[in-house]
């Protein structure tokens, strides 16, 4: 696979720990890679390091190639950039906005804006103050994806948009996908993650801690499992068992938390009759969540981490 | 909320009170040299000052006992100083309420236990405060200023007219709050409150020279803040008209609390029906939009008719009083010698020169800040974001917002220049072709030069470019017209970026200072475009 988009040892230091810090991804031509992390954790900086709004404290990054610092202007020929919040601005009206960054960027197809307008049902007589917040989302979309462009950087692209054209967004990422676009989207909706990406980095206070396929982000996902016994529950055999954790008993209950393979629980519970087992997969989004829970909470061991 | 508002008036209260201060003790201080130390040179001064009063009358009021030191700083110093408080309202005003609905804030305090009229009279009290502080900066750079000439002010007249300060610069927050009720955004609010204003000072000042006016300017706060002169021997306390501007505040104040209650935030108290209109799909096929510059020019295509439009105005305005001006010069012995000694010999044409030309540089420069602010608000409004996010340097921002700068510039300077071509003849005066169109150009460069400054120091502070460059124009400005006056050392008059322009007009072009406006211009963008290539663009 050729490399759409490259960082080695991308670092912006703001200071007391705040900022991005060795960030080393590479993202695939034909990827859609979602960019999960908290609010803070450090995804709109890692954007804007490569659109070079901002300037990397050391390291660099690649679009195609083509260094983001050495040739910013080059790069943006192949980029459609949404930002995380539009600009304002103001009186003029949505046509003009159209027409004025189209003017900037040249060579830009009327009949695709058209198409796009139609699709979002956007409204571009209106002037830009009128627009609520999802419309100028819509606004930034089609900005974004007017000129085709052959890399998409998206910064939470549907924040604010209403269900309808969240799913008609993700039309349009698979469709720019299917002509061969990369698509690069921060997110921190994962149910949004899950519907379109095939790879996902997840950033924490600055820091990459974790790349993965969706199906290898399994991994770090947990099973809550419930197992009703005939006669005696084997506790301690349970609680020996590699992966299984928080283990508790009520009764003839027994309930616990498995992370990677069953078989160790599985050989456990071989020590008593079961009646019945109920085993529970939290949403992506409730891993999320214990993902980056304090460590204290015991919900995410380093093993699982590691993983 | 109380300590919020104050806090949001910080840097108006800053900036108002050192002008106000500075203003004062200029004029103050400045008397000595002026009017000159014995009783007999006063005398002549003051009986100069009395034939020369009337030519400026659109400006500042009527002189009592100029001769005085009291006399000359009701009239110099309090008699101008109300034009920089009530500037600082109106923009406080509109501030107060639009650019917090712009920014969302608004919406927030409301969303929280604050209630619209307990909003309203915060943001209305803390002005006040801030208002009245303002004030005694006022006062004590009144003080100050005497103290320094070896004179002395009544405290009790001086706190007298200090109210009536207070009062008109109240009374303008108030129609600025209003004005605020009844658009949308700032700028419209700006705008609008500004040509209320306006209108009414000129109600005000006109009325001086137009007996037929004189009852309508009744309804001028401006009118009657002047009709206290209590500083000046002889003058008066006008006790009910300062009244009346302080009920003025607080009715205009009430009704915008009502209105503010009564709307809809981020809409305006009178609503156009919307109509009902097909969804448009299409861009716009406007061709000025997909051009560098033009696209500029055409956003803000409005702003600069406005500006294009008062200048015209104010040089056909000025035009119309030069010839009178200028027939009190030559009777004036005094004065025709120090302006033909300083500019030239026809009188007709200095003062075209001076007054028009130096009212026009000042224009300029004024119009060059509001642009700089434009750069300031495009970043932290991630405008600048969006632009270098396409396919376009950073360079190109840079070097483009100097380019509209001048194009705009070379719009206004033009068509004021093309009124006083037009009209000067019927005036009796003739300028050369060749030296007007000198004049005109030269505009350019200076205008550039504030933005050269401003794209350097926005790189850096961008909240800071505004007042930073206020002060210089101001100060330039005032240097330039009250240093002549006061006899001031030539290297105190160098210090006004003005003087780099020099009288182009009937002098020629000042070519040493062409060439500094020229490296202002060099090194202000040269650090403008360095520093857009390393620093940070983030909204």
């Amino acid at each position: 696979m050729t490399g759409a988009l490259r960082t080695e040892g991308l670092t912006k230091d703001y200071g007391q720990g705040r900022g991005l810090f060795d960030l080393d991804l590479e993202v695939a031509a034909g990827e859609v890679f979602g960019y999960l992390g908290p609010n803070g954790a450090g995804k709109t900086t890692t954007i804007r390091l490569l659109m070079d709004m901002i300037r990397p404290t050391r390291g660099r990054a690649e679009v195609f190639g083509v260094d983001c610092q050495a040739k910013p202007v080059e790069v943006k020929r192949l980029v459609g950039y949404m930002p995380g919040e539009l600009p304002q601005f103001g009186g003029l009206r949505g046509r003009e906005v159209v027409s004025y960054v189209a003017g900037l960027r040249g060579g830009v197809d009327s009949g695709r804006i058209v198409a796009l307008a139609e699709r979002l049902d956007l409204d571009l007589g209106r002037r830009f103050r009128e627009y609520s917040r999802g419309n100028k989302q819509k606004l930034g979309l089609v900005l974004a994806l007017m000129h085709e462009p052959r890399l998409l950087i998206l910064d939470e692209p549907t924040s604010g948009l209403d269900p309808l054209n969240q799913q008609e967004f993700h039309l349009m990422v698979h469709e720019a996908r299917d002509r061969g676009a990369t698509i690069f989207l921060s997110s921190h909706v994962l149910s949004e993650v899950e519907q379109i990406c095939q790879r996902v980095a997840i950033i924490r206070q600055g820091r990459l801690v974790q790349i993965a396929r969706l199906d290898e982000l399994h991994h770090i996902r947990y099973h809550h499992v419930e197992v009703d016994f005939a006669g005696q529950v084997p506790a301690d055999a349970v609680r020996a068992a590699a992966g299984v954790e928080q283990v508790s008993v009520q009764g003839q209950r027994l309930t616990c938390v498995v992370r990677g393979s069953f078989s160790p629980l599985l050989t456990a519970l071989e020590r008593g009759e079961v009646i019945n087992m109920v085993s529970h997969e939290p949403s992506l989004e409730e891993t999320f969540l214990a993902y980056y829970r304090d460590d204290s909470a015991g919900m995410l061991s380093e093993a699982a981490r590691a993983s | 909320m109380l300590r919020i508002a104050l806090r949001a008036h910080r840097t108006g209260f800053l900036v108002g009170a050192a002008l106000s201060f500075v203003t004062m003790f200029v004029e103050t201080e400045g008397f000595a040299a002026a009017a000159g130390q014995t009783p007999a040179e006063r005398a002549a001064f003051g009986a100069q000052m009395q034939a020369l009063a009337p030519q400026v009358a659109y400006l500042i009021p009527l002189p009592i006992h100029p001769e005085t030191l009291a006399g000359y700083v009701q009239w110099r110093g309090f008699g101008f100083v109300y034009i920089i408080t009530c500037f600082w309202a109106l923009m406080a005003a509109t501030g107060a309420i639009r650019n917090e609905e712009e920014r969302g804030l608004i919406e927030q305090w409301l969303a929280s236990t604050v209630g619209r009229l307990r909003l309203m009279a915060a943001r209305s009290a803390a002005f006040t405060l801030a208002a009245a502080g303002v004030v005694v900066v006022t006062a004590l750079g009144a003080f100050a200023g005497a103290a320094a000439a070896d004179g002395s002010l009544d405290l009790g007249a001086v706190l007298e007219v200090s109210l009536a300060l207070l009062g008109v610069t109240v009374a303008s927050f108030g129609a600025g709050l209003l004005a605020a009720q009844l658009v949308t955004t700032r700028r419209g609010a700006s705008a609008l409150g500004g040509v209320v204003l306006l209108a009414l000072f000129f109600l005000d000042s006109l009325s001086r020279v137009n007996s037929g006016l004189e009852g309508w300017s009744r309804i001028s706060p401006f009118h009657l803040y002047n009709r206290t002169t209590a500083v000046a021997p002889g003058g008066v306390f006008d006790l009910p008209a300062t009244i009346a501007l302080f009920a003025a505040a607080a009715i205009m104040t009430v009704l915008s609390a009502y209105a503010f209650a009564v709307r809809d935030i981020g809409a305006s108290l009178v609503r156009r029906r919307r109509v009902t209109a097909a969804a448009v799909r299409t861009p716009s096929a406007n061709p000025l939009l997909r051009l560098p510059v033009f696209s500029a020019l055409y956003e803000q295509r409005w702003v600069l008719l406005s500006w294009a439009i008062g200048t015209m105005l104010l040089a056909a305005f000025i035009l119309s009083l030069a010839r009178s001006t200028a027939d009190l010069i030559r009777s004036n012995e005094t004065l025709r010698g120090y302006l033909q000694a300083g500019f030239g010999t026809d009188p007709n044409l200095v003062l075209l020169a001076l007054f028009w030309f130096g009212f026009a540089a000042f224009i300029l420069a004024a119009y060059a800040i509001s642009q700089v602010a434009r750069w300031a608000a495009d970043d932290a409004e991630g405008r600048l974001e969006m632009t270098i996010a396409q396919p376009v340097s950073r360079a190109r921002v840079v070097l483009e917002r100097g380019f509209t700068l001048a194009a705009a510039s070379s719009v206004i300077a033009g068509l004021g220049s093309v009124v006083v071509a037009a009209g000067a003849p019927a005036q009796d005066i003739h300028p050369e072709t060749g030296r007007l169109l000198v004049a005109t150009a030269l505009l350019v460069p200076l205008a550039l030069a504030f933005g050269g400054l401003g794209a350097a120091i926005i790189a850096r502070w961008p909240r800071l470019a505004v007042p930073v460059l206020s002060l210089v124009a101001v100060a330039g400005y005032l240097i330039q017209q009250v240093g002549p006056l006061f006899r001031w050392p030539s290297w105190a008059l160098d210090l006004s970026v003005f003087t780099l322009y020099g009288t182009p007009l009937t002098t020629g072009v000042f070519w040493t200072g062409f060439w500094a406006l020229a490296a202002v211009i060099v090194v202000g963008f040269g650090i403008g475009l360095a520093a857009m290539h390393y620093r940070d663009v983030a909204s």
